[in-house]
């Protein structure tokens, strides 16, 4: 078997665990996955093949070492029900694949949502390349596509079929086994591999480029890279332009984006995957394993990425008229929780302020209660020079005494435009100019918020969708808002919008 | 009707700009005034003045004058008991004073809600800080009755203790056009007061000296409120830093006059400062945060600066005053006493910048040699007043130098020069004719012999220190030829006896103030001189002066302008002396008779029985008992100001009845610090409420003088 395919069964695998939870979609059942090959792939017999058995390709080989996961895997525990017959291979090490894959999944989700939302048109031909080289997916995706989606006996019954059809692939019938003890989840599984049945080509072409991101060892194959790109930007966007990308509200309100490959805990940020790999070997702990992500596919002109809310109607979504794109991903996760998200975040100390981002409870939970200096406009400030700041600047502003603030009510209907205005004019964002003044207060927050990050932009390079990991956070804080005005010809930097 | 509006006998005691003397119809009879009053009736109400009884012929030609030609009348009476008198005289010369009257000042505060009616009309000027127990409801109280005080320009609150912000919101609403507050050594006025000051919006002249409370937000609601603002002195508030003055500077553009003594601000509130454009008096004494490097702030100025005052800045030395020069160079008076003591060779060149404009140049506690003494004089040929106190160097040639070239000097102020002598006496006498002011305390070297030509040539001289001089009545003499003398101290000179001080009284009827501080030459018949020439003392000190007695009082009864005596240590004197003081001193604000251990219950009951104006009074280690301070304390409403340390026969119920009766007039109080345990925390609680502050001493007994 050769390995390109060996890596794309791997990770349609992976999405189906990633897809766990996420049923809500429709999908045809028939369609890509059908031209899939059978005879690539085994999902029946062959139960004396153990998993490490498993003829893996060298940079695969470092996630798979039973060895070494031991420690990570002792979280968790074996499936109760798991079928004695397949016991003679070790389910942990099948939980921690399943969680990898589950990993992968999610990222792949993410990417095809993006993609598929955005540029329909583009999809057949990529198709057409995809099943011309791994026909063997598309089969897949028609068996699955034929199973019914609840049940235990749905379950049992996909488990079935598949050995039928794909009885080559003999490590992923260990894997599938293994679901039939639990078969809801089993069915969940398949049912979500089911509902990316029309996305599947596109969804494994971007998943090998991720993969080489998502495991730092392993080095990126060019042409993947290079056929996801083309496939992607290169026909009907103008050049110098940048490419819209649109994550779905699932992916942008997941919690982790970072998982560990062999224990399968969640990480928000890849730096601290790194960290915690490290109790996985030694071989972790290496300067190659710690450093960050290569940098090679950065080298590469890449188009610059920006992207769009999935709320439709907002101004950041991109069929907005006047559609302003948002940088991050980063940016993506926070305009959206702050705009479309219901503000769950209490402030427990005024039990008034609400969030929706935690790091902006945060932020102001360090501030609540200290604001104890006030203006006659009703702005309040914790430190005593911005407010003599603030009034020296606004004619007729006056500090107001602890003991009048029963008078600010009053006056702060009259004041309360200019306030707006200094919020704007303090931010220095123009991006905000039509933004409500909560948004401005958002934008206050920022810097601290963003003080957590100390990845490079560079990270974030155009070809790589395993970025989704890292939310670099720009070095550029400070000018970043005018940067965004430039029209984009520095690829290097990945700017963040105003709006993070 | 008549009687009740017409007769105004109780009051115009209490308003007036001096204390108030015995008025000529005070001694009529009721009846007869009103007749008389009645009399005087101009023509406002005819059919009154028919149904009265055969007015007088003599009065008669009041009653056809009309209210202008009566104000052109009390217009022309330079003397303000002489128009007192007139204003008893009839409700016309009563009206006409009420649209005339321009001041008032209150003396009691019963009398403050019709002094207010009476005199709303033209007011301008209103002092408040001597009517004692004033509090938030009697002002406004009072303000209300008189209907708004629409004319009032400027208003004295300083220390008005008992004044909050209610207190003044009320007061400054009626006042629309109020330009000028002086809360000055108010201890309890803080932001909330500040506040209240910014609600009346056009004020240009804020005093707030000693407002301990205010902080800087109390000074930016004033800076926001009164941008129109030109003097703030907001001395002693220690509360308010850089933060506050950087905003003053940019909400106040008109600054003129700025006092920030004794701030903690840094060279960072110089910046803000360097910015006002207007800025003409800047007083900085004891900022010590101050230093060279903020003055150099004012380097790049707009020659608004006339005066700075940088006196006690231990960091500040005379390079920095080059760059205030540097970019000020109309600088009329440089204070930099008692700073960084070096005056640096830039500094005296830069005086070269100014000589046309610098007329007064204090440079307290400075090494000083004569070769500077001459560039200064040689640069400075307009300096009026020159302050060399504690200066180290000065000698005879380092004056001559300077007043050789500086004939325009009228203030010389030579204090603890000790080399200096006659000669430099001499050389200011021939080269300064116009010398006023003469201070030259513990300058023991001089004598009569440079008195004597001081005597001599500068007859305009009107204040005269020679403490601790050791001079003789011959100096004395020489000295009396200065008819014009207002002012002369003669502490410790005990070579002083009667003869010189004959010669003071009978030469200088203009003497205001007298210290004779130890001069215990001075006898009985001194005093008799003194009190026959000097009609017109206000303030004399004769501590210690141990041969006076009861007849020297007696001699000093007839001074009717007396408002301030000291006596201190006078074991001769009783009861008898005081109580002429009292009955004859009518004017007495402030009274010292501490250790006079003759002085008894009888003379307190004097002094609460005539000394209505008495404000102040120490009776420290006076034999009196809980009779006489309860008399003194609940029957004088003036007093504010009370001394009562070693009363010996005082009980702690004494005390306790006699602060309780007074509780709500005193501001200021001295005890002895083994009564804090003993004096009801109730009353203390009280005082403290009131804005009282007490003083508690832990001094031994020790008798003796």
């Amino acid at each position: 078997m050769d390995p390109k395919r060996r890596r794309i069964l791997e990770s349609t695998t992976k999405s189906c665990a990633q897809m766990v939870g996420d049923r809500s979609r429709n999908f045809n059942p028939g369609q890509p996955f059908i031209q899939c090959n059978t005879t690539n792939l085994c999902y029946g017999g062959k139960p004396e093949q153990t998993f490490p058995e498993f003829p893996l390709d060298t940079e695969n080989q470092s996630l798979y070492q039973p060895e070494h996961e031991v420690k990570g895997a002792n979280q968790f525990k074996p499936i109760p029900n798991v079928n004695n017959a397949i016991l003679d291979w070790d389910p942990r090490l099948v939980l921690s694949n399943l969680s990898f894959l589950e990993q992968k999944i999610h990222q792949v989700q993410d990417i095809v949502r993006s993609i598929s939302n955005q540029e329909g048109s583009l999809l057949p031909s990529v198709k057409n390349t995809l099943v011309s080289t791994n026909p063997s997916v598309g089969h897949l995706g028609s068996i699955v596509g034929a199973q019914t989606s609840s049940g235990i006996n749905g379950g049992q019954q996909q488990n079935e079929v598949m050995r039928m059809e794909v009885p080559k692939a003999s490590a992923y019938d260990d894997l599938i086994e293994g679901f039939n003890g639990d078969g809801n989840e089993g069915s969940e599984l398949i049912n979500g591999l089911k509902s990316h049945g029309n996305e599947g080509d596109e969804l494994i072409k971007c998943l090998k480029s991720s993969e080489g991101e998502g495991t730092e060892s392993v080095p990126v194959e060019d042409h993947d890279v290079k056929d996801c790109d083309d496939g992607v930007d290169g026909e009907n966007l103008p050049p110098g332009s940048y490419e819209v990308l649109q994550l779905e509200k699932e992916e942008i309100l997941a919690p982790h984006t970072h998982f560990c490959t062999i224990c399968g805990k969640g990480f928000k940020r890849d730096a601290n995957l790194r960290m915690h790999m490290r109790g996985h070997g030694d071989e972790y702990k290496t300067p190659a394993a710690l450093a960050k992500p290569n940098k090679e596919a950065s080298s590469e002109p890449a188009l610059i990425k920006r992207y769009s809310c999935p709320f439709v109607g907002c101004k950041r979504n991109k069929e907005h008229k006047k559609f302003q794109p948002l940088k991050t991903i980063l940016c993506v996760k926070n305009h959206y929780k702050r705009s479309h998200c219901d503000k769950s975040f209490i402030c427990s100390r005024c039990n008034t302020k609400k969030f929706s981002v935690i790091a902006d409870l945060k932020t102001h939970e360090k501030h609540c209660g200290r604001d104890k200096w006030l203006c006659s406009c009703g702005t309040t400030f914790s430190r005593k020079d911005k407010l003599f700041g603030h009034v020296a600047l606004f004619q007729g502003h006056t500090p107001i005494l602890a003991v009048d603030e029963t008078k600010v009510s009053g006056i702060s209907d009259q004041v309360r435009g200019n306030e707006v205005m200094n919020g704007i004019v303090g931010s220095m964002d123009y991006n905000f100019a039509g933004s409500t003044l909560d948004d401005v207060q958002i934008l206050n927050d920022r810097g601290v918020d963003d003080g957590r990050g100390c990845f490079s932009p560079m990270n974030f390079d155009a070809c790589n969708f395993g970025g989704l990991d890292e939310f670099p956070r720009s070095a550029f804080e400070v000018s970043e808002s005018s940067f965004s005005f430039l029209p984009s010809g520095s690829s290097g930097f990945i700017q963040r919008s105003g709006e993070n | 009707m008549l009687c009740s509006a017409g007769i105004p006998a109780s009051t115009p005691s209490s308003a007036s700009s001096t204390p108030s003397s015995p008025s000529p119809t005070s001694s009529l009879s009721r009846p007869e005034k009103r007749r008389k009053t009645a009399a005087l009736f101009p023509n406002y109400s005819p059919g009154k003045v028919t149904t009265m009884r055969n007015p007088q012929p003599s009065d008669s030609i009041l009653t056809v004058l009309p209210v202008d030609l009566l104000v052109q009348i009390l217009d022309r009476l330079p003397d303000t008991g002489d128009r007192k008198s007139c204003r008893l005289v009839s409700r016309g010369f009563l009206r006409a004073e009420a649209l005339r009257r321009r001041a008032l000042r209150v003396l009691r505060r019963e009398a403050l809600p019709s002094l207010l009616r009476r005199y709303s009309f033209a007011l301008e000027s209103l002092d408040l800080s001597p009517c004692p127990a004033l509090d938030d409801a009697a002002l406004a109280a009072a303000v209300h009755t008189s209907g708004g005080l629409r004319t009032l320009k400027t208003l004295c609150l300083a220390r008005a203790t008992g004044i909050g912000w209610r207190g003044l919101e009320a007061l400054l609403a009626a006042c629309p056009r109020l330009e000028a507050v002086d809360l000055s050594y108010c201890v309890g006025v803080g932001d909330r007061e500040a506040a209240a000051l910014a609600a009346a919006g056009g004020l240009r002249e804020v005093r707030l000296d000693k407002c301990l409370g205010i902080t800087d937000v109390g000074l930016a609601k004033l800076a926001v409120g009164c941008p129109v603002i030109e003097t703030l002195g907001i001395k002693w508030c220690m509360e308010i830093s850089d933060l506050g003055i950087d905003l003053l500077s940019k909400k106040c553009r008109d600054l003129k006059v700025l006092d920030l003594s004794y701030l903690k601000v840094t060279n960072f509130c110089l910046q803000s400062i360097s910015c006002l454009g207007k800025l003409e008096d800047l007083t900085m004494v004891g900022c010590s945060q101050i230093s060279d490097e903020g003055l150099r702030f004012l380097k790049n100025g707009s020659n608004s600066l006339r005066s700075i005052d940088v006196s006690r800045c231990s960091n500040v030395s005379t390079l920095g005053l080059v760059s205030v020069i540097e970019g000020h160079k109309c600088l009329q008076k440089i204070n930099a006493g008692d700073c960084f003591p070096e005056l640096v060779p830039p500094f005296l060149t830069m005086l070269g910048d100014i000589r046309h404009t610098l007329k007064v140049l204090k440079i307290d506690g400075f090494h000083v040699s004569a070769s500077s003494f001459w560039i200064i004089g040689m640069d400075c040929k307009h300096l009026e007043e020159i302050g060399l106190a504690k200066c180290k160097g000065v000698t005879d040639q380092c004056i001559s130098e300077l007043v050789t070239h500086c004939p325009g000097l009228r203030t010389v102020d030579l204090t603890c020069c000790h080399l200096v002598t006659d000669n430099a006496l001499i050389a200011i006498a021939d080269h300064c004719k116009r010398l006023e002011c003469l201070l030259s305390e513990s300058c023991s070297l001089i004598s009569e012999k440079g008195l004597d030509r001081i005597g001599t040539c500068c007859s305009d001289l009107k204040e005269v220190d020679l403490t601790d001089c050791h001079i003789n009545d011959t100096a004395l003499k020489c000295l009396s030829r200065c008819s014009e003398l207002t002012m002369l101290k003669l502490g410790l000179c005990p070579n002083i006896s009667d003869k010189g001080l004959f010669h003071i009284g009978s030469n200088c009827r203009k003497l205001l103030e007298l210290d004779l501080y130890r001069c215990t030459g001075a006898t009985d018949g001194g005093l008799a001189a003194i009190a026959a020439g000097c009609k017109n003392l206000k303030k004399l000190n004769m501590c210690y002066c141990t041969q006076i007695t009861d007849e020297g009082l007696k001699h000093l009864s007839c001074l009717k302008e007396l408002l301030d005596l000291e006596m201190r240590g006078l074991v001769h004197i009783t009861s008898a002396g005081i109580a002429a003081i009292a009955f004859g001193c009518r004017s007495l604000v402030e009274l010292d008779v501490k250790r006079c251990y003759s002085v008894d219950d009888a003379s307190l009951w004097a002094l609460a029985q005539y000394s209505k104006n008495l404000r102040q009074i120490n009776i420290s280690y006076c034999p009196v008992t809980d009779m006489g301070l309860c008399k003194l304390l609940g029957t004088l409403r003036c007093l504010q100001d009370a001394k009562l340390v070693h009363l010996m026969r005082v009980s702690i119920e004494g005390y306790e009845l006699a602060l309780r009766a007074s509780w709500d007039r005193l501001k200021k109080l001295k005890l002895l610090g083994g009564l804090r345990h003993f004096l009801s925390p109730g009353l203390l609680q009280m005082l403290k409420a009131r804005g009282c502050r007490i003083r508690w001493v832990d001094k031994p007994l020790v008798l003796g003088v």
